[in-house]
């Protein structure tokens, strides 16, 4: 398992890097504000469809929740783009013994009130077109570790061009008060589809001027 | 209305100098399943719109995939903002005004000769992405009425994508609606419909 680097100049220009690329890429950066309790972590659930959604998500930390950024990422990813350890990314294979040492270690994160996990549970890229939001059942193991410690925030990302050369993003967020410790992960799985959808709903319908 | 000024040499540079800048912008221009429209046939290509480069991306697949000239209809005031357009091969539509009914019989008579091809956006204007229901003019019916050579009709559905690339790829599904007045425009609307949706559930399961 690959862990996340400290290194403060590293950090800092990833930082100022990926604030910039993500604000001279998009045409708008558009998200809704939520009420958070600033005694317990974050833990961040979004939909995968881009290598964009990890970035934008970083930036909406920065923006919004203002929190020491975490993610879990596939082990050949944290391979390849080293950096991104510097930002709180750690590793995870599946289908291995090393499994269950990231989701403690994911868990332990989640202890600390100042932290935020962000976690892609569809395990993958998937197309920005999906109807259904697929999880894996990780996701729950680490909620079930962590109970009582988090607050569960639902993401999910939309990018659209509407009438600009450059692309705009959505980011639609909800507060999930429900507790998922003695739930299947199908009942999670629902509670962010129904996020999705909705938002979903508001993209297709939205009014381009 | 203003007529399309089409020359040649603007037309060829414009088409090539986008071509390098979508190459720059995108990761990559991909059309899901080819079609060769008939030869000695003119091609009325209805697409989706719902953003700034989609009349650019049809302008792309009539040089590089369908092979005809390229002409393209658009909102009378855009037109206007961007006249160096109209010798790229662009004229103007204004709806709810005479002027209207002009525009679609100037399109039908560009679709007369078979090395032409009109791009037109049936859905009159910018919807998004995701949407499940292609909403196609009345004026279609009239400007398909209108055309006197044999004409192929194809549809056009344009995705976004991004997967692992920082830079998007546009994903094209396209449709053959075979030749001009064999569907009826209830036909017609219906088959891009059904088609769209099925173009969504494909997109799902595209290679990346």
């Amino acid at each position: 398992m690959i862990y996340p680097k400290n290194n403060r100049l590293m950090k800092w220009m990833f930082d100022t890097y990926v604030k910039w690329l993500v604000g001279n890429t998009f045409h708008q950066f558009l998200f809704n504000t939520v009420e958070l309790d600033s005694n317990k972590s974050v833990l961040l659930v979004a939909n995968h469809f881009s290598f964009w959604d990890g970035l934008i998500l970083y930036v909406l930390n920065d923006k919004l929740l203002h929190k020491k950024f975490h993610v879990m990422i596939l082990e050949d990813t944290a391979k390849r783009e080293g950096m991104l350890r510097y930002a709180g990314a750690f590793s995870v294979s599946k289908n291995s013994r090393d499994m269950l040492e990231s989701l403690n270690y994911a868990a332990e994160l989640l202890s600390e009130p100042g932290n935020l996990l962000l976690m892609f549970p569809q395990g993958k890229l998937y197309s920005n077109f999906v109807n259904r939001v697929h999880f894996e059942q990780g996701l729950l193991k680490i909620m079930k570790k962590a109970e009582g410690k988090f607050q569960l925030l639902f993401a999910a990302t939309f990018i659209q061009y509407f009438k600009h050369k450059k692309p705009s993003v959505t980011v639609y967020l909800k507060t999930e008060g429900e507790r998922y410790s003695d739930k299947n992960i199908n009942e999670l799985q629902n509670a962010y589809q129904q996020h999705y959808d909705a938002g979903k709903l508001q993209q297709t319908e939205i009014d381009i001027k | 209305m203003i007529a399309a000024r089409r020359k040649k040499f603007l037309a060829d540079v414009f088409a090539k100098y986008m071509h390098y800048r979508m190459r720059k912008a995108f990761n990559k221009l991909e059309v899901v399943n080819k079609i060769t429209p008939k030869p000695g046939y003119s091609v009325l290509l209805l697409c989706n719109h719902f953003g700034w480069w989609d009349g650019l991306w049809a302008n792309y697949l009539a040089y590089w995939h369908l092979n005809r000239k390229s002409y393209i209809m658009m909102q009378e005031d855009h037109l206007q903002a961007r006249m160096w357009l109209n010798h790229c091969g662009a004229f103007s539509i204004s709806r709810s005004s005479r002027e209207m009914i002009k525009s679609l019989q100037h399109a039908a008579d560009i679709l007369n000769d078979a090395e032409n091809m009109v791009i037109v956006f049936p859905q009159g204007e910018l919807i998004s992405n995701h949407t499940t229901e292609i909403k196609v003019e009345k004026g279609i019916e009239r400007l398909i009425k209108n055309i006197k050579g044999p004409c192929h009709i194809i549809y056009n559905c344009a995705l976004v994508e991004y997967f692992e690339s920082l830079k998007p790829s546009v994903y094209f599904h396209l449709l053959d609606l075979g030749v001009a007045g064999e569907l009826s425009f209830d036909e017609l609307t219906e088959k891009i419909n059904t088609f769209h949706r099925q173009a969504l559930k494909d997109q799902v399961n595209v290679a990346h």
